[in-house]
């Protein structure tokens, strides 16, 4: 009987921290916030609770998941899923006072295209930069070669 | 001794057996494995790598052999080449050297317009990067799968196993395959894209490159790479300074070492280590397949990508590229250049295409390293 109490009193109490786990698409949000805009790809909320207080929940959160990449920016933390879950990435502004905004965003192919895109271009400049220094150097360096011949000819004649 | 006590003891020595704990599934690795090995000794494909990776395939696909495991806290033979050598990413890095001492910038330097075209012939890679995406593989798994395109087995290696080991096996194997198979798969292409007019288009001979010039390559190289893609100095930087030992002429026994016994032993190392990746359990599913069925449309996809930039530089450019040299942009060196000097004599049996092929196919060397670069930058 008193096992049965203490297990029923142990549900009771986890019950509820259950219920208020939420989540939008797959990534967790934090309770306890009001939410700003909500579409099928997008979910912004403010939460009374300071920006370190929200970054610590997210890294608790997140602590099981994997592939997950946390990038420290000047104004938010962006913390992006590099796996195919649904979501995107996780916003946490870096704002002073006792409000913080999170934005989850689905995952989203303009990004993915987008990314690729521009490393595609990012090849190109590589090569195409090591071509302008190729070419600098080839004309020095011919330069160069050129004026030594000249000088042993000069001097041989 | 009762009989029981003996019937215990031949049962425990059966326990310790591979007769004992034989699973069936291995049977197909060791077709698998025999496949390459068949490819490797008769039809000669890359055999310095796909025998080695053969075998490797074979022999750790037998129950209970202490290879791919550790021992209170140690890793057996096979799991100790694969960690020291490729977790801890010094192979693929060592083989660069190799090839840097092996590799004459002489081409590519006389004509550093091709470069454009090594970086053309990288558009499989991203393609591939959003088809794999599509079939569910996750962002690291596509970026590894999709490098194979870029037809250079170190640095298909190298990003693997940064981004997705998982899958080392399989994407070795594909790359290095599908390297030894360029001559298969881009004559079709290559005629299909270009007009008869185009393939007989001669090209001026090179200018002589200077040993000022050679020596000064990998070091103006190595720093615009440093500086751009730090994140593929590891291999860049090994390969610049591999070239580098051979361009000075003063490290002869160097150079030597670096493009013959030490790249030689490594080879050895990276084959049998990559191979004792794939065991049955994990390498039998639908993933493989797809990374080999996916990483043929990568290769096509590289050199239409490298055809297609060197006919778009032709709209611009006084003196004309043949544009079978567009294919030499995937950096299967040298094979895919002689395999553009082959389709050039075809269509002009005077017309040497070799040399001019040889600097988009070192740009694809560097072209690949590239895009790796931009992959690790992204996800690691």
């Amino acid at each position: 009987m008193k096992k049965l109490v203490i297990l029923l009193t142990t549900l009771f109490l986890l019950l509820p921290a259950t219920l208020m786990a939420e989540d939008f698409l797959g990534a967790p949000v934090m309770p306890g916030g009001k939410i700003l805009q909500k579409t099928g790809s997008r979910l912004e909320i403010s939460v009374p609770k300071t920006y370190d207080q929200v970054l610590a929940y997210y890294r608790n959160a997140l602590k099981k998941f994997k592939d997950i990449r946390i990038r420290d920016w000047s104004e938010s933390i962006h913390i992006e899923d590099d796996s195919n879950r649904p979501w995107h990435s996780i916003t946490i502004s870096k704002q002073a006072g006792n409000e913080t905004q999170i934005t989850i965003i689905k995952d989203n192919w303009t990004w993915i295209v987008g990314t690729l895109i521009l490393r595609f271009v990012g090849v190109f400049v590589v090569l195409m930069i090591l071509f302008v220094g190729m070419k600098c150097s080839g004309y020095i360096i011919s330069r160069s070669v050129a004026r030594l011949e000249d000088k042993k000819a000069a001097v041989k004649t | 001794m009762t009989f029981d006590e003996i019937l215990d003891m031949l049962y425990g020595i059966m326990h310790t057996t591979g007769v004992y704990n034989f699973d069936p599934k291995v049977i197909v690795m060791w077709a698998i494995a025999s496949a390459f090995i068949y490819l490797a000794i008769v039809k000669k494909f890359e055999p310095l790598l796909l025998l080695p990776i053969g075998f490797g395939i074979f022999i750790v696909n037998f129950p209970l052999v202490p290879l791919m495991g550790y021992v209170h806290g140690r890793p057996q033979l096979l799991e100790a080449f694969y960690h020291y050598g490729l977790e801890w990413e010094i192979i693929p890095c060592v083989i660069f050297l190799g090839l840097g001492a092996m590799t004459d910038f002489g081409p590519l330097i006389a004509n550093p317009k091709t470069l454009l075209i090594g970086a053309g012939a990288q558009l499989g890679v991203f393609i591939t990067f959003t088809g794999t995406i599509l079939a569910g593989f996750t962002l690291k798994e596509a970026a590894s799968v999709g490098i194979i395109g870029g037809a250079d087995g170190p640095t298909t290696v190298y990003l693997t196993t940064m981004l997705a080991p998982q899958l080392l096996g399989a994407n070795a194997l594909a790359a290095y395959s599908y390297m030894a198979m360029v001559p298969l798969i881009q004559p079709p292409i290559m005629r299909l894209l270009t007009t008869p007019a185009e393939r007989k288009i001669r090209m001026r001979q090179l200018r002589p490159v200077s040993r000022k010039e050679k020596i000064l390559f990998p070091l103006v190289t190595a720093a615009i790479i440093a500086l751009l893609v730090p994140s593929v100095v590891p291999l860049m930087g090994m390969f610049m300074l591999g070239n580098v030992m051979k361009e000075s002429g003063v490290v002869g026994r160097l150079t030597e070492t670096a493009q013959g016994p030490l790249m030689n032993i490594v080879t050895i190392f990276l084959g049998v280590s990559v191979g004792a990746t794939m065991y049955a359990d994990k390498f039998l599913s639908w993933k493989p397949l797809f990374i080999f069925g996916l990483g043929l449309i990568d290769f096509g996809v590289c050199t239409v990508g490298g055809i297609l930039t060197a006919k778009f530089m032709n709209l611009f450019l006084k003196e004309k590229i043949n544009p079978l040299i567009g294919s030499a942009g995937v950096s299967a060196v040298p094979m895919s250049a002689r395999v553009s000097e082959l389709e050039g004599l075809r269509a002009d049996k005077t017309n040497h295409l070799l040399m001019h092929a040889m600097g988009p196919n070192l740009a694809g060397v560097i072209g690949s390293a590239a895009a790796a670069g931009m992959f690790i930058a992204m996800f690691h």
